[in-house]
């Protein structure tokens, strides 16, 4: 892909060693933003312009975006970056909107217990309030041409196809069935708007599955809603769970070139002490083992990984790396943190479940 | 208020079990505020970039645009101003990771670049690695005397120090290139150590750094309102020495004036963190001063709780000194601290009494 003329020349400017201090992206950024709050030259931020409740606990954000965003294509999710008490926290969110809309753009948000930023999504974001964003990412796209299509998808899983749904609608796609499991019709995501996309287009069809009156559906049981379903181009979205019975299901009829997924960040499971987990390292692509309680330096430099080190007690940073994911244990304070792509120091941190390295 | 002006520190013999609650303390403190981490102190070091930055172009006009006396000396002291707290405050305490936590990467102490000679990957080298970890032990915290200065008996004598009152003033008025050019450890080459060519190798994020640092300072700026151009010159060079005359006041603070004990590389080996928090309160002093002496030194002025805690941030620094000092009286742990002026007078005593030989006052600290 190449990149607007604007934007290149931007990128060398901020490189150039000869115009510092003048090209100093941090101080422009700090005063565009002074002066209104969406603007960058680097960052594509956004402001709340609405907030639409789904359901008891599930919101759909509208942002208006600066005019470094690029748009997207219907599938696709964003990192959105919020700062809660000083600390930056970034979660990955599927875009919602219709992708035809350059202008507005929008992620549904269901509460998670505990979770941090959801929750302070649905309670500390208000109208006018501005997020940043990271351009538009992922592959659970429409190809360019496709046979009749399945959207499947469970509880917040909806949340892409949404965008699927409106892409479809101005393909003019003649056969189109989403079945969607949730528990009753308050608990639907996106009702409204599925009503009305489902009476002014016919290709349509949407098959829900409600929990609540019809219990847990056997996979077979759903599918069956759908006898054709083997043979449609699919789009999986949902539950961990759900998605592996799903996977097997079409592995075990040999369809998986027609099936597509969009898996959620899972909550990690923490491993019991003793046991050791996995540590895989997204830059040398290499996966080792470190056991608990042990810290993660020396398990890197056991597997054959040199990781930068200096003073090896957690005083002179020199380890710091990124960590993408999972659960790590500060082994001087006990401290425990699953946030995304945060800071750690190697020497002084031990896995506490499968995580992923920047190494 | 306990001072020390004994001439060698005694150190007190602490016992394992004395160590080891000393740790749980110190430990206790640390907690408590890492804790506590949240929006105002991430509002402190914001304010304090914004300080930085609206000093540096308030006193960049004057500097430029003025013509009379008035705004040159005003447009110095705020561009002098402006470096001071940027390195101090901002570039110091950031690259230390004091801010990591955040997660923005303005603040990150991996990527920040200061506003001195100094390239900031080989600060962080010698600095947090070598000076932080191995502090005021011989032969392994080269900031301790940096290799040019006799500060301890311990120091082994040699006809060099006899004018080290002369090295010591040039390091003054250059130090901020006495620190840049600190991590190749040019004396390595001196004493053939080192060959030429890794030499050349060591110095090129040096050159790298000087490059850019004169370009601004000396040419960009000069240029940029070229009618005013020697003026510019000038200006540039006083706030640069005024910076340079500042850090290396303060620094010369931390960890020479009477008082602070050295250490050697055999008593340290096996040490706790406990045993390490120790050596850090010995080796370490404190300026006495109020909150705005506190931030022009980057709160180095609390150098006792910064050495105990270098990532914490340091504006908090002044909240937990009384209750460091009171874990020191706890275990008889002489804390150090006093006004700038009894600080930076023994310290030049120092530098003026070992310039000549002297007994070694312990031998067990000789060093080669
Ligand atoms: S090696 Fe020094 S902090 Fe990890």
């Amino acid at each position: 892909m190449t990149t607007a003329l604007p934007i290149r020349l931007r990128d060398r400017a901020l490189r150039s060693a000869w115009l510092h201090p003048f090209n100093d992206a941090d101080a422009i950024n700090d005063l565009l933003g002074s002066l209104n709050p969406r603007w960058s030259l680097t960052e594509v931020r956004a402001e709340l312009v609405a907030r639409e409740p789904q359901t008891a606990d599930t919101v759909r954000l509208v942002l208006r975006p600066n005019r470094l965003w690029t748009g997207f294509v219907a599938g696709q999710h964003v990192t959105i970056t919020v700062e809660i008490d000083g600390v930056r926290h970034q979660r990955v969110y599927s875009l919602s909107s219709d992708p035809a809309d350059r202008r507005l753009l929008s992620i549904t948000v269901k509460r998670q217990p505990q979770g941090r930023v959801s929750n302070w999504l649905h309670d500390h974001l208000h109208c006018g309030d501005v997020v940043t964003l990271s351009p538009a990412q992922g592959d659970f796209v429409l190809p360019q041409n496709h046979g009749p299509v399945l959207l499947l998808s469970a509880g917040s899983g909806i949340t892409p196809m949404r965008a699927l749904l409106y892409a479809l609608r101005a393909r003019g796609a003649g056969d189109v069935v989403l079945l969607h499991v949730c528990r009753d019709a308050d608990d639907q995501i996106f009702a409204s708007e599925l009503a009305a996309l489902a009476s002014g287009w016919p290709g349509l069809r949407f098959v829900a599955w409600h929990t609540a009156d019809r219990g847990r559906p056997a996979l077979a049981e759903l599918l069956a809603t759908v006898p054709d379903h083997i043979e449609r181009d699919t789009w999986l979205c949902g539950p961990a769970a759900f998605m592996a019975d799903v996977e097997a299901h079409w592995q075990a009829s040999g369809a998986t070139e027609r099936l597509r997924l969009e898996r959620f960040g899972l909550a990690p499971t923490v491993i019991g002490s003793g046991d050791a987990a996995e540590v895989r390292c997204s830059r040398s692509e290499r996966l080792f083992a470190a056991e608990s309680g042990e810290a993660l330096l020396p398990a890197a430099e056991r597997a054959g990984l040199k990781p930068a080190y200096g003073c090896r007690i957690g005083v002179c940073r020199t380890c710091l790396c990124k960590k993408r994911s999972g659960t790590v244990q500060n082994l001087v304070t006990g401290e425990r943190s699953s946030e995304p792509n945060e800071w750690i120091r190697l020497c002084v941190s031990s896995a506490q479940s499968e995580i992923e390295l920047d190494l | 208020m306990s001072k020390t002006s004994s001439k060698t520190m005694t150190r007190p013999q602490l016992s394992r079990s004395d160590i080891a609650s000393l740790q749980a303390d110190l430990d206790a403190v640390r907690d408590e505020v890492m804790q506590s981490l949240g929006a105002s102190d991430v509002a402190h070091i914001r304010r304090m970039i914004r300080r930085a930055r609206g000093s540096a172009i308030a006193g960049r006009a004057m500097i430029g645009l003025g013509f009379d006396p008035l705004t040159f000396l005003v447009g110095v002291a705020a561009l002098a101003h402006a470096k001071i707290v940027e390195n101090m405050e901002v570039g110091h305490n950031v690259m230390h990771g004091q801010y990591d936590w955040t997660n923005d990467p303005a603040l990150n102490s991996q990527t920040y670049e200061w506003d001195n000679v100094c390239d900031a990957g080989m600060w962080r080298h010698f600095h947090n690695y070598e000076h932080h970890t191995y502090t005021n032990i011989l032969g392994k915290d080269r900031d301790f005397g940096y290799t040019i200065l006799r500060m301890s008996d311990e120091q082994k004598w040699h006809p060099f120090f006899l004018f080290q009152p002369i090295w010591n003033g040039i390091l003054a008025a250059a130090f901020q290139w006495g620190v840049g050019g600190h991590d190749i450890g040019a004396e390595r080459l001196l004493n053939g150590q080192m060959s030429w060519k890794e030499f050349k190798q060591r110095s090129k994020p040096f050159h790298r750094k000087i490059r850019r640092q004169l370009m601004k300072d000396y040419v960009l700026f000069p240029l940029l309102t070229f009618w005013n151009a020697p003026r510019v010159l000038a200006a540039n060079f006083l706030a640069n020495l005024i910076r340079n005359l500042w850090s290396y006041a303060i620094i010369f603070c931390g960890h020479f004036p009477e008082g602070t004990a050295v250490f050697s590389e055999a008593e340290t080996q096996d040490e706790t963190r406990g045993d390490w928090y120790f050596r850090q309160i010995c080796g370490s002093a404190n300026i006495e001063g109020g909150r705005a002496f506190h931030i022009l030194s980057g709160h180095l002025s609390h150098q006792i709780e910064h050495h105990l805690f270098p990532d914490m941030p340091a504006h908090r620094y002044a909240e937990i000194a009384p209750k460091v000092q009171a874990i020191c009286a706890k275990y008889g742990i002489a804390y150090n601290t006093a006004s700038f002026w009894r600080q930076y007078g023994t310290v030049l005593g120092k530098v003026f009494r070992h310039a000549l030989p002297s007994r070694r006052a312990n031998p067990a600290l000789s060093q080669a």
